[in-house]
């Protein structure tokens, strides 16, 4: 999936939030809304708690956009980098660090089915080029802590790979991919 | 992770970064990884590297369009936050811009007030609009410092319990001086006092305030109107 990115002004937009314009806040939600509640739904894997989780996102993007720095990044990326850390704390809290049984994984991997299409890596992105690159099971690594916020225990058991090897395939691929994006 | 490694190790750094924002690490060095942020630059910058890095493959997520509450939920939240930090409204720049986006307005309106107007004609007029939208909703016209009239020019409400207080700042003002309490949709004319002589670009505008007027003397509520001076010539 590519989804175009209509023009959207995202710093101005967190700008006027910082401002107390409540419209600008809105717009933002109107614009972009569902990708980050799909983004937060992905890692929460509940509609509800995904709602909730934008809830809160939004609550802090405008108590804390004045604190947004343009020169540590892309505005989008800092409301983007809201959402999941909050959906990633929630699951953080919530979830148990132990592999998976059979049923979970067969329940969580119904999930993921969507990454073996090909149409999904016709994205433009360099780091969808740069994933593509990686062996296919270093990729669902990657694929599935950024994506669905699996702790390394869960890709073990959806992989069916020891706990050590998955590890050592995440710290690799994180080289690899800062080398083949540098 | 070790964090004396991390610190040393370039290669530790970025694997530790990278995993913090691939989501990852478990909660303990979850925990320190965000300590450390506040006050490790190098950390941070790893970091705000890997979020735009990998950014793009939030798109691997299929759009969720939210419920039709939500937006009000958020909202309704929005009413018992703080923003911090907060910057008096006569020193934000979009507002003064704004104020400036309705002078193309304001000489519109100030070319068909003339045409009614009864002497002694106004020295000054401002029109005052809404900051989002840029809308007119009252015109000042004054005279001199001591004749200043609020003339509404829509039907615009106010909450229970909430009024719209009146205030004014010359350029070389301080803070801004409150000119009255105001209601909705009526007109009122500035009691006499002490104020300097106007100026033009001086700024007039309207906050909603609690009954009873801002409790400090400086505007704390929201700006709902507002708008600079035109020297009428």
């Amino acid at each position: 999936m590519n989804l175009p990115a209509p023009p959207f002004d995202f710093q101005v937009c967190l700008a006027a939030c910082a401002q107390g314009d409540r419209r600008a806040l809105q717009a933002l939600y109107d614009h972009e809304g569902a990708r980050l509640l799909g983004v937060a739904r992905r890692i929460a894997r509940d509609h509800a708690t995904a709602e909730d989780i934008l809830h809160d996102a939004f609550i802090r993007i405008w108590t804390g956009a004045a604190s947004f720095d343009p020169a540590r990044g892309s505005a989008r990326g800092w409301v983007y980098s809201i959402t999941r850390h909050l959906a990633l704390n929630f699951v953080r809290d919530t979830r148990r660090e132990t592999p998976l049984d059979d049923h979970e994984v067969t329940a969580v991997a119904s999930l993921f089915a969507g990454f073996d299409e090909p149409q999904l890596w016709t994205g433009s992105a360099r780091i969808n080029r740069c994933v593509e690159q990686l062996q296919p099971a270093p990729q669902r690594c990657i694929l599935h802590a950024y994506v669905d916020g699996c702790s390394h225990a869960e890709i073990a058991g959806l992989l069916g790979a020891p706990l050590g090897t998955v590890k050592a395939w995440i710290k690799r691929s994180l080289q690899a991919l800062r080398e083949c994006m540098a | 992770m070790n964090q004396g490694s991390a610190s040393k190790d370039p290669e530790a750094l970025q694997t530790l970064a990278g995993e913090y924002v691939l989501g990852t690490l478990a909660a303990d060095e979850q925990a320190e990884v965000v300590q450390r942020l506040a006050h490790d630059p190098a950390l941070q910058a790893a970091v705000d590297a890997w979020e735009q890095r990998l950014l793009p493959l939030a798109e691997h997520a299929a759009p969720q369009p939210p419920s039709p509450r939500l937006w009000s939920r958020i909202e309704r939240s929005l009413g018992h936050q703080q923003q911090v930090p907060r910057t008096p409204w006569w020193q934000r720049l979009a507002l003064w811009q704004g104020a400036s986006a309705a002078g193309l307005a304001a000489s519109l309106l100030l070319a068909g007030l003339l045409l009614t107007q009864q002497a002694p004609a106004p020295r000054y007029l401002v029109v005052l609009v809404a900051p989002g939208d840029n809308a007119a909703g009252w015109v000042v016209q004054a005279s001199d410092a001591r004749n200043i009239e609020l003339i509404p020019l829509g039907q615009d409400q106010v909450p229970e319990g909430m009024v719209l207080q009146f205030w004014t700042k010359g350029e070389q003002w301080r803070a801004p001086v409150s000119l009255g309490l105001v209601k909705p949709a009526q007109q009122y004319r500035v009691p006499q006092q002490d104020l300097p002589p106007l100026e033009p670009n001086q700024l007039f505008e309207l906050t909603l305030e609690k009954a009873g007027g801002s409790p400090t003397g400086r505007p704390t509520g929201p700006v709902k109107f507002i708008g600079r001076a035109l020297k009428v010539i």
